[in-house]
């Protein structure tokens, strides 16, 4: 598996840095992310977290598009962004209308429905 | 590229319409406003003319899947349009009639509440269109993005705000997670066309990186299916949601993820295995424990509710795993009937379980409590059959189709279900089915055994009465009614989803040889 | 055994009929009662309170009707089938029995058309007088009535016109599920209650039998479309074997089929052993026993033979078995009807009699003699019935022969009485009328079959007693000195049928009888007029009017050619043609038992309640009158044979259950709530739990399934 990700596709500049490098740091964006949103209490960190998941796959879509030179992925991050924009602009909206309701980002203050 | 586009009437209606109703909505005339119901239905209508008439695309993993996938939508979504009609915006209106506030553009919810309805069935619908991975993403966002807000301002009350964060946030998590399989099928296949991406694997095989892709993609898919480990939302939103924009939930989300999941587990095909039947190992694996799993966990939980919400959150939770088994069963030999193709009982079963699932919902959004608070205890529903007879019978109608009782329609749609699976050799998944059917079977007893042979409460203070907005009774009744009716035209509905649930790339000469055919036997009368 | 021979093989040399496709509107003849059904319902809900539900429903039948005649006069040879469309299709195999497919459609024969010809008409009417029968409950009650009733002859139209076994099926649980409501019509009566719970329970019995039947003719014919499956190579093999007599080639399963559909005939159509919930039935309203538990369901057993005939066939015991079931049951009800005081209840008696001739009838291979006696016994026998509905309406729910004498002075009853002479005359077998042509039919067959002379000696005895009991009804209310006592509260001792109806009147010394009105006389008369125009039917044509229907459908049978009404040519009764002499005999017997009757009944009597002859004579047979009277204790028999048994068995099986059975089950369900509630936790309701749920779980699945993977790669 290994081999087969380090195969250098990538120009001169840069050939030190293989497909493996990108899905690294973008595994590892994902995690981290992932790791935030459970930890975070604060519904706007958590908010970000989820972005930075939603980069992770667009590193990892540019990258694997530069190295079976399709662009589709490229394009893909596009709407990606957009999407994440769309949402963030509603995850935001809904932020401050829970504010103004509880008083509190906490996550934990949204606990009633249970069972 | 624009030749797809004659597959896309439907939605290019649906989304002309939502704009529609968008503007209508925010009109200062109170008839202006009350037109988009309306208007929505109108829509409806007319996108499942279009439906029916549409033609199969040749090009597509399962050509008919269109068609059928779309005139479903259309006419639950008429269903759900009749039920979700008056959720929003009924005491401002009233308000404004009497003269107490004047119409305020920012405070009226209405214009959203069913243009968000609209998008999210648009979205439904690009999903069955789907033919690209990007196409995917963006059609399974467009189906839940709307459905949040939704959540949110179904009702004014906390709960439905509690419902829409943990749906919202719960929901971004699961959109991070298959947006992230979906950049790794990508990247172990170097394409996002399914087309692509099946000729790919037919030709280089499986690697890791697309397994992994694979595995991620459907786990983050169970999110939209409610299945397990993503299903820890449903109940707590369910509840927390009007009765019904619950129904739609139960609905739309759900069947964007299957028609999802198909869709992906076509593009790599049931041609591996020891017959060359099944999915490739890792695939059915997941898909194998995510349904044993989610049918058991669903009805376990849902043995000890009290709320009637709850209950049938849970057992949407279990119905996702029934279904997924016919994923795990795949579209069975080439030219077989229903009851070999999995998919086909997938499909069917989506059918019955809107009209099933919607009747149960339309009865407690017909009733509420004196106090305006939405009927939701299971003591809500005692006794129903004899102070609303429609109402409980209705109730114990759907609930007894859940169950699969013979001859209503769930049996049908079940029946499919276990045939489908005997026939790909799974027989350890059909005993699972066939036990969870059996512990399903203690609650919903309770859901016919409550309101058929209790007696209503006495003195009850919080006694239940009927909503005075008529279209969902209306609903209720033709659910049942449907539950029964539907049955007498099973054949044509099941010779429909048949041909839906054919998969042309299946690996094998056959089935490729028949594909073109397929292709030009639809190519010849085109120009 | 029968020798069936000559017969089968008649029919094996037949080639199955070309189906041909009847024209789209005869899915009309169902559909209309089902949008009457649709309309009543629509005014049930809206509160309607009048008579239009009734006449929504006569106009409804009545266009239902009229599409029948013109099916009947459009219809030449053979099958026509009319698809509505393809209900159930599953296919698992090419093979046999491997594609189960059912077709919601009508197939059109000879036998269709003559049994939809009469469940219609006698529907409409019945419709009519029901309007006025039933008008005392107008409101909710009445629109409940005409739902069940449309519902009925809906189910009733699938039954007789549907293509195949399942569509027979759903029709004969459909009219069971009508029959059940209607019984229960009057559920604030605990009888009514009981009876349906009866009949409903009864009726389960032989529905597995039907069921099981049905199974079985899919299972070893592979199809239950009926032009398939009659004409298939199978069964045609059958019935040449059968036709030489090698019963040995015939596998056991194919003789099985028609002893399973037996048992269904036997519970629908009220033949021992499970006649009891009939008379029982009788709690409903009268046009409902008159429509539905005399003229049209109970018919659908002998339909369903008449349908399955070529089934019936092929199993060497089969038809025999039918033909005594009918005998011993026309006898052993016969004579309880002779002691019983209650008129409806003689006229249930004498309808399980009167099938019980049918099945005979079919039982000894004349198919046209017990086509033609269903059709003249639904037209006599809904009279005789809507007569005693007349005096039940009229006298406060008064049914007891002891109680009533004269209507025939008292003024407006006119019509009732004459209907119930004729109605009379035609059940007794009173010479030339169309009961003594079709019970002939029947006799005659009897007495020439090989094997079956007892049978015939039965019967012909049986038709003396049938003679008896009809006059003495006749006799004892209808003419005699006039007196009337109305049914009411404090004659609640008697069979106080139908409360609601005595609610208006002033019992006792006040009390005047309410005359019948318009539609129920009209009803009355017309139905007098077709049972005396039936007589007619008989000459008509070659072989009789309903010899051409049957001889047109899969109950035919062609003994010998071209002998007149199925008679054997070749045997002969006392050195006459087997007909010629069966006239004369049976109108002797027949005129006998009308004697006795009058004997006993009519002449000396002075009062109502007291008849000094017939009363001697009873006390001169010691107590067979009051075990008669009693029904000849059966119930009891089944409560001790049944349930008796049963009730000790449940009561070691709950023993069993609850040590063992529930210890396990128990277990296996304790598991499930105690997993639930265990996962319930999980359902904390925090957010961050969830997400880390799910991270856990995406974690846990992969490490899980890379393992298994690629332990197995």
């Amino acid at each position: 598996m290994l081999e087969v990700l380090a195969q250098g596709a990538f120009a001169e500049p840069m050939a030190s840095i293989t497909l493996a490098h990108y899905l690294v740091l973008s595994g590892a964006m994902f995690v981290l992310g992932l790791v935030g949103f459970v930890t975070r209490r604060n519904l706007i960190i958590m908010f970000l977290c989820t972005e930075m998941m939603f980069q992770a796959s667009g590193l990892a879509l540019v990258a694997f598009a530069r190295y079976s030179m399709n662009l589709d992925g490229q394009t893909f991050v596009i709407f990606v962004l957009t999407v994440a924009a769309a949402e963030a602009a509603m995850g935001l909206a809904l932020v401050v209308l829970l504010f103004r309701k509880q008083e509190s980002l906490s996550a934990e203050v949204w606990n009633q429905l249970k069972g | 590229m624009t030749d797809k586009l004659i597959y896309l009437w439907p939605e290019v209606t649906l989304f002309i319409t939502t704009c529609l109703v968008m503007v209508l909505g925010l009109s200062p005339q109170a008839e202006v406003r009350r037109l988009c119901a309306w208007v929505s239905a109108v829509g409806l209508t007319v996108a499942a003319g279009l439906a029916a008439n549409g033609e199969p695309d040749p090009n597509a993993l399962l050509p008919n899947i269109m068609p059928f996938a779309k005139v479903v939508i259309a006419a639950v979504g008429l269903l759900l349009l009749m039920l979700l009609a008056g959720t929003v915006d009924r005491e401002y209106e009233a308000d404004i009639e009497s003269g107490k506030t004047k119409f305020n553009p920012l405070r009226s919810n209405r214009a959203e509440f069913y243009s968000f309805f609209l998008f999210s069935l648009t979205g439904l619908m690009l999903c069955a269109s789907a033919e690209s991975l990007i196409w995917l993403f963006l059609a399974l966002e467009l189906t839940s993005l709307p459905t949040y807000i939704m959540v949110i301002i179904s009702t004014r009350g906390a709960k439905s705000q509690e419902a829409g964060v943990k749906y919202f946030f719960l929901g971004a998590l699961g959109a991070a997670f298959f947006l992230f399989g979906f950049s790794l099928i990508f990247g172990g296949t170097g394409a996002t066309h399914f087309d692509d991406i099946a000729d790919s694997i037919a030709a280089n095989g499986i690697n890791p990186i697309l397994t992994l892709g694979l595995l991620i993609s459907m786990i983050g898919l169970s999110f939209k299916i409610a299945a397990v480990p993503m299903h820890f939302y449903t109940a707590d939103v369910y509840q927390g949601a009007a009765s019904p924009v619950s129904a739609m939930l139960a609905f739309v989300p759900k069947t964007a993820g299957f028609i999802a999941i198909i869709t992906i587990c076509a593009a790599v095909g049931w041609n591996y295995g020891p017959n060359h039947t099944s999915l490739p190992e890792g695939l059915r694996l997941v898909l194998w424990i995510t349904a044993a799993l989610t049918m058991t966990v669903g009805n376990m939980l849902a043995l000890r509710q009290r709320s009637v919400k709850r209950i049938l959150a849970y057992s949407s939770i279990a119905h996702s795993g029934y279904m997924l088994v016919g994923v795990i069963a795949g579209p069975g030999p080439v030219g077989g009937s229903f009851t070999s193709n999995g998919l086909a009982a997938v499909l069917f079963y989506l059918l019955c379980y809107g009209f099933m699932n919607v009747g149960t919902f339309a009865v407690l959004a017909s009733l509420k409590h004196a106090d305006g608070s939405e009927a939701d205890d299971i003591d809500d529903i005692r006794g129903l059959c004899s102070t609303h007879p429609l109402l409980g019978w209705s109730m114990v109608l759907c609930a007894l189709s859940l169950l699969g009782m013979p001859p209503l329609l769930g049996f049908v749609g079940k029946l499919g279900l276990f045939t489908s699976a005997i026939s790909a050799g799974e027989y350890a998944i059909v005993i699972v089915l066939g036990l969870n059917s059996a512990i399903a079977a203690v609650y919903y007893l309770r859901l016919i055994v409550t309101p058929y042979l209790d007696k209503p409460a006495e003195q009850d203070v919080l006694r239940v009465e009927k909503v005075g907005i008529i279209t969902r009774p209306m609903v209720a009744v033709i659910s049942a009614a449907s539950v029964i009716g539907l049955v007498l035209v099973a054949q044509p509905l099941i010779e429909a989803s048949s041909r839906a649930g054919v998969a042309t790339r299946h690996g094998d000469v056959h089935a490729v040889e028949q594909a073109a055919a397929l292709r030009d036997d639809i190519n010849e009368p085109r120009p | 055994m029968l020798d069936l021979a000559p017969i089968a093989m008649t029919l094996a040399a037949d080639s199955p009929a070309a189906v041909a496709s009847a024209p789209a509107w005869v899915m009309l003849i169902p559909a209309m009662p089902m949008i009457g059904v649709v309309l009543c319902t629509l005014m049930s809900i809206m509160g309607v309170r009048s008579k239009l539900p009734a006449f929504v429903t006569v106009a409804c039948l009545a266009v239902s009707f009229l599409l029948t005649v013109f099916m009947f006069t459009g219809h030449s040879e053979g099958w026509a089938t009319a698809v509505g469309w393809e209900w159930l299709h599953y296919s698992w195999g090419d093979g046999n029995g491997q594609n189960f497919t059912a077709n919601f459609a009508f197939a059109v024969d000879g036998l269709t058309i003559l049994w939809m010809l009469f469940v219609t008409g006698l529907a409409t009417l019945i419709a009519l007088y029901a309007s006025e029968y039933m008008a005392t409950d107008v409101g909710q009650g009445y629109n409940r009535f005409f739902i069940a009733f449309n519902l009925f002859v809906f189910s009733m139209a699938c039954l007789v016109m549907g293509s195949n076994l399942l569509m027979l099926y759903l029709g004969w649980e459909g009219v069971g599920l009508c029959s059940y409501l209607l019984i229960g019509y009057y559920y604030k009566k605990p009888e009514a209650v009981a009876a349906a719970k009866k009949a409903f329970i009864v009726n389960r019995i032989g529905d597995v039998g039907l069921a099981l039947g049905v199974y079985l003719a899919f299972v070893h014919f592979g199809t239950i479309e009926y032009t398939e499956l009659f004409a298939s190579e199978k069964l045609q093999g059958y019935l040449h074997d059968a036709a030489e007599g090698h019963w040995s080639h015939i596998p056991w399963q194919a003789s099985a089929i028609p002893l399973f559909l037996m048992v269904g005939a036997f519970g629908k159509s009220a033949q021992l052993p499970l006649y009891v919930w009939l008379p029982d039935a009788m709690e409903g309203p009268t046009p409902v026993s008159a429509l539905i538990h005399a003229a049209t369901m109970v018919t659908a057993g002998v339909y369903l033979i008449a349908r399955t005939y070529p089934l019936f066939q092929v199993s060497e015991i089969a038809l025999p078995i039918v033909a005594w079931v009918g005998t011993l049951t026309a006898l052993l009800a016969a004579t309880i009807g002779m002691a019983q005081f209650d008129i409806k209840r003689i006229m249930a008696y004498s309808t399980v009699s009167q099938l019980g001739y049918m099945f005979a009838g079919l039982g000894v291979m004349t198919s046209v003699g017990a086509g033609f006696h269903v059709l003249t016994h639904a037209f006599f026998k809904a009279l005789l019935f809507l007569a005693c509905g007349a005096v039940m309406h009229g006298f406060a729910g008064q049914l007891d022969l002891r109680k009533l004498s004269g209507l025939w002075k008292v003024p407006g009853w006119r019509i009732v009485t004459i209907g119930m002479f004729v109605g009379c005359l035609n059940l007794a077998g009173f010479p030339l009328t169309a009961g003594f042509f079709s019970k002939d039919m029947i006799l005659a067959e009897a007495f020439v079959t090989p094997g079956f002379a007892l049978i015939g000696w039965i019967l012909l005895f049986t038709a003396g007693l049938t003679a008896y009991y009809t006059f003495r009804v006749f006799f004892r209310v209808f003419v005699g000195p006039v007196e009337y006592h109305a049914g009411d509260d404090h004659h609640g001792d008697d069979h106080a049928h139908d409360d609601s109806h005595g609610d208006d009147h002033d019992a006792g010394h006040g009390f005047h009888p309410h005359a019948p009105g318009w539609a129920i006389n009209f009803v009355l008369a017309t139905l007098a007029v077709c049972s005396i125009v039936a007589a007619g039917l008989y000459f008509i044509g070659d072989h009789g009017w309903v010899a051409g229907m049957i001889h047109d459908s899969t109950a035919h049978i062609d003994p010998h050619g071209d002998e007149a009404g199925g008679s054997h040519g070749s045997a002969a009764l006392f050195g006459l043609d087997p007909h010629k002499a069966m006239y004369y005999i049976s109108s002797v017997v027949g005129i006998v038992g009308i004697i006795f009757a009058y004997a006993f009944h009519l002449h000396g009597r002075k009062s109502a309640g007291e008849a000094p002859a017939a009363d001697a004579f009873k006390a001169a047979l010691g107590p067979i009158p009051r075990w008669a009277e009693n029904k000849w204790y059966v119930d009891e028999l089944y409560q001790f044979l049944f349930r008796g048994p049963l009730l000790v068995l449940s009561h070691i099986f709950r023993y069993v259950d609850m040590l063992l059975v529930d210890g396990l089950v128990n277990l296996m369900g304790w598991l499930p709530y105690a997993v639930g509630g265990r996962l319930r936790r999980g359902q904390d309701g925090v957010l961050q739990s969830y997400a880390a749920s799910m991270a856990g779980g995406l974690a846990l699945f992969l490490l899980v399934i890379l393992l298994l993977v690629n332990q197995s790669a």
